[in-house]
């Protein structure tokens, strides 16, 4: 009986946290002529233009992805996790760090463009493509690195007796076992597109798509009803890509079975592997230099001197406040999040009543839901209230964005503990407070690290559910960029992604410090 | 002897499903009982409803003339043996014993850490881990995982002692030296010890008497040789008597092969 009255609050806490701000903004456009917003030339040419780039994108990010996985996972290359870890660094900036990247590099007084007379034609199409690639790729990589390294390796073993060649083992064994996982990828990768401001603020030029155009409705027109129904419009695509998911997630289990894939001895082919994974972490990394280089020189390309006056001209508007700002959000976030997501996992996974699959779905639906949706629903059903315009808003914001995949991560850990632990202490009469203390949490050491790292990197970096809900008091670190983009100074932006970079790497290696020490 | 604990007229349903209807018998001081059933016959309730982890639907359970229907688990002196062993995996095994001795409500503190200690150790050379004390579960071998298990139990000197199905995930030779050793234990600490397995080879080589269940309902409650002699009813010949026979055909074919 206590367990539901814990569960009912819980779901009563996501009634306030996610459905009803999503409701109240869905209520907007009560009085609004949806037909007439979605048919203006504006619109239908943001929602093509959208649908046009995140296609485009979402094809080359899989396909680089799903090479690279390749070449880590089904080769004899050394250093695998060094690799990895390399991978992942695009995942420790915000997106819109990335459209600056290119920028720098292939924009009008760009490194490349100045060398080949390039007339800076990266605005637009291509640079929200390119510039997408570079931050979506290595989450689809290490989704598919995942499916590559747990395929059951026996029916290669079998085909191999029976003497298939490679093409027909491509056809026969691996397409149709990456099928399914293949297609939540791709939804995955094309939703976080779709749905990323960053990129297409920062580079796309006249090239407008929907999120920016949203973000322009609602900051610059403050038209909540046009901006509601862009949220509706991509909260479909988030949807659809979680339905799959968690269909996919549900029959995965059943090929985790087996032997892993043996490898056999092929230089040739890890030749070319070397040469893709190599090509790769340069073309990560490439941009990051460029920014970092560009953040300490005088003035590109004028003035090649070093100098510290683009981080002087950022510390001098606040760049320390917001920092602070960033800091304790991403702490109390990493923190409370963390506390949070355990103790609903562990009412979802070993407190088990009619209620848990309720409370189950109503943790994850924030999966389903583009962080600018999130904050433009915020935004009007928290307006007014106490903590409406203070750092608590950003701190309630950012764990329902974020909630889910910890979530996960715990739900799937206790899930994997002995079903028995809590009739033990009941039979013994060891308090259930003393088994979850001194036997759940203790054998959930490293998930509890990596969820602690997950809500720290990404408050760290967030400017999508954050963007409307900020002003000059509470602002994250991570709202100076565009606002430095606005304002052309590009250099501070570059400067403020590598501290933000810097205190995500950090965080990185507390995690894997952190992992070691509880291993 | 006397009677232990007393079932009577025990029901239990889920949803629409009834799990047991009106289940009646004694279990009596210091003896094995073996409650022998196909997989799905409603056993594994009954054992948790005799524990306490569920409750009848109507019906009482009586341990030494005491209701003990609604009576926390933790009150009623009893222990139980899971099939998946249940352990701490994060505590070398003296812990996991050690564990139990100090936080155990039942006990009341009346453990000290090294008085703890010292029972704990006892307890594991009892059932043969002298050897093991600081290793975690997940080095142990099932067996072994198993005598933490039933030494964590035996600690909190339960007067009953459930067996959930014991031995179902170890292999053949591990059971056969554990079915003696679970044997010896009975007879040392004149525990009362309830069995509860799908095996009848199992339930014959050990028990006193034997319940035979099947969908919800105890069919004969006997000892092995009056089953064998006289089954109650169609569904304990088939079961239990010619399982057995074609084990023991199916062991001696073997034999004579090899």
């Amino acid at each position: 009986m206590k367990s539901n009255h814990l569960k009912i609050l819980l779901c009563l806490l996501w009634l306030f946290m996610i459905v009803l701000p999503l409701l109240r903004m869905l209520s907007t456009m009560a009085g609004l002529n949806l037909f007439e917003v979605m048919t203006a030339r504006k619109f239908s040419r943001a929602f093509w233009q959208s649908l046009n780039v995140s296609s485009v994108a979402t094809f080359i990010s899989v396909s680089v992805a799903g090479v690279l996985s390749w070449a880590v996972a089904r080769t004899n290359v050394k250093h695998k996790q060094l690799i990895s870890t390399l991978i992942i660094v695009p995942m420790l900036i915000p997106s819109i760090s990335h459209g600056m990247g290119l920028i720098i590099i292939f924009g009008a007084n760009g490194v490349v463009s100045k060398i080949f007379g390039l007339t800076g034609g990266i605005y637009g199409f291509w640079g929200i493509v390119f510039g997408s690639v570079m931050y979506s790729f290595p989450v689809a990589y290490l989704m598919l690195y995942d499916i590559l390294r747990y395929e059951d390796g026996t029916p290669y073993e079998a085909a191999e007796v029976i003497g298939l060649g490679a093409i027909d083992r491509f056809f026969a064994i691996t397409l149709p076992y990456l099928r399914k996982p293949l297609i939540s990828v791709i939804f995955a990768t094309f939703t976080m597109i779709i749905t990323d401001y960053g990129v297409p603020l920062m580079i796309g030029g006249k090239y407008i798509t929907l999120p920016v155009m949203m973000y322009q409705d609602v900051i610059g027109m403050l038209d909540f009803g046009k901006g509601s129904a862009i949220g509706v419009v991509l909260l479909i695509p988030a949807a659809v890509a979680c339905v799959l998911d968690m269909v996919s997630r549900d029959s995965n289990r059943l090929s985790f079975v087996g032997k892993p894939h043996a490898i056999k001895d092929n230089h040739a082919r890890d030749l070319v592997a070397k040469v893709i994974i190599f090509a790769v972490i340069v073309a990560i990394f490439v941009p990051i230099v460029a920014f970092s280089v560009i953040a300490f020189i005088k003035k590109y390309p004028v003035n090649m001197a070093m100098s510290f006056a683009h981080a002087a001209r950022a510390f001098e508007i606040g760049a320390l406040k917001y920092l602070a700002n960033s800091l304790i959000i991403a702490v109390a976030v990493s923190l409370l999040g963390t506390a949070l997501a355990l103790f609903n996992a562990y009412m979802t996974a070993r407190a088990k009543t009619k209620l848990s699959y309720f409370l189950h779905l109503m943790s994850i639906v924030s999966l389903a839901v583009p962080g600018i949706v999130l904050g433009l629903s915020y935004v009007m059903f928290f307006k007014g209230s106490m903590i409406y315009g203070g750092l608590v808003i950003l701190l309630v914001v950012n764990i329902t964005h974020f909630f889910a995949s910890p979530y996960l991560m715990a739900y799937n850990t206790f899930s994997k503990l002995n079903e028995n632990l809590e009739s033990v202490g009941l039979i013994m009469g060891i308090s259930r407070l003393s088994v979850v203390r001194d036997v759940i949490l203790p054998q959930s050491k490293q998930t509890i690290v990596k969820m602690m790292s997950y809500f720290f990197i990404n408050s760290m970096m967030t400017i999508s559910a954050v963007s409307f809900l900020s002003n000059t008091f509470n602002k994250p670190l991570s709202l100076m960029i565009p606002q430095f983009e606005g304002q052309m100074q590009i250099e501070c932006a570059a400067f403020v992604s590598l501290v933000i970079l810097g205190a995500n790497v950090m965080m990185k290696i507390l995690e894997d410090f952190s992992l070691k020490l509880t291993r | 002897m006397i009677n232990k604990l007393a079932i009577e007229n025990v029901s239990k349903s889920f949803g629409n499903v009834a799990v047991l209807h009106d289940v009646s018998f004694v279990v009596r001081g210091g003896e094995f009982l073996s409650v022998l059933g196909p997989s799905g016959c409603g056993k594994t309730t009954l054992l948790r409803i005799l524990i306490g982890l569920e409750t009848p639907d109507s019906g009482k359970i009586f341990k030494d003339d005491a209701d003990i229907t609604t009576l926390p688990a933790s009150m009623r002196k009893m222990g139980m043996v899971f099939q998946n062993y249940a352990l701490f995996e994060n505590m070398t095994a003296l812990r996991n014993v050690e564990y139990a001795l100090l936080k155990s409500s039942a006990l009341k503190n009346s453990y000290n850490r090294a008085t703890a200690r010292e029972k704990a150790e006892e307890m594991l050379e009892i059932v043969g881990l002298e050897k093991f004390f600081d290793s975690k579960p997940s080095q142990l071998s099932g067996g072994q995982q198993q005598r933490v298990a039933i030494a964590r139990t035996l600690a909190l000197n339960p007067d009953i002692i459930l067996f959930d199905e014991p031995m179902s995930a170890l292999d053949v030779d591990m059971r056969l030296s554990l079915r003696a050793e679970i044997k010896e234990l009975a007879k040392k600490f004149r525990t009362t010890m309830i069995y509860i397995t799908h095996d009848q080879e199992e339930a014959f080589a050990m028990s006193d008497r034997i319940a035979i269940m099947n969908a919800g309902k105890i069919h004969q409650i006997d000892t092995p040789h009056n089953i064998i002699e006289s089954p109650a009813d169609e569904f304990v010949e088939n079961f239990v008597i010619k399982n057995i026979n074609i084990k023991i055909n199916s062991l001696i074919h073997f034999q004579r092969k090899s």
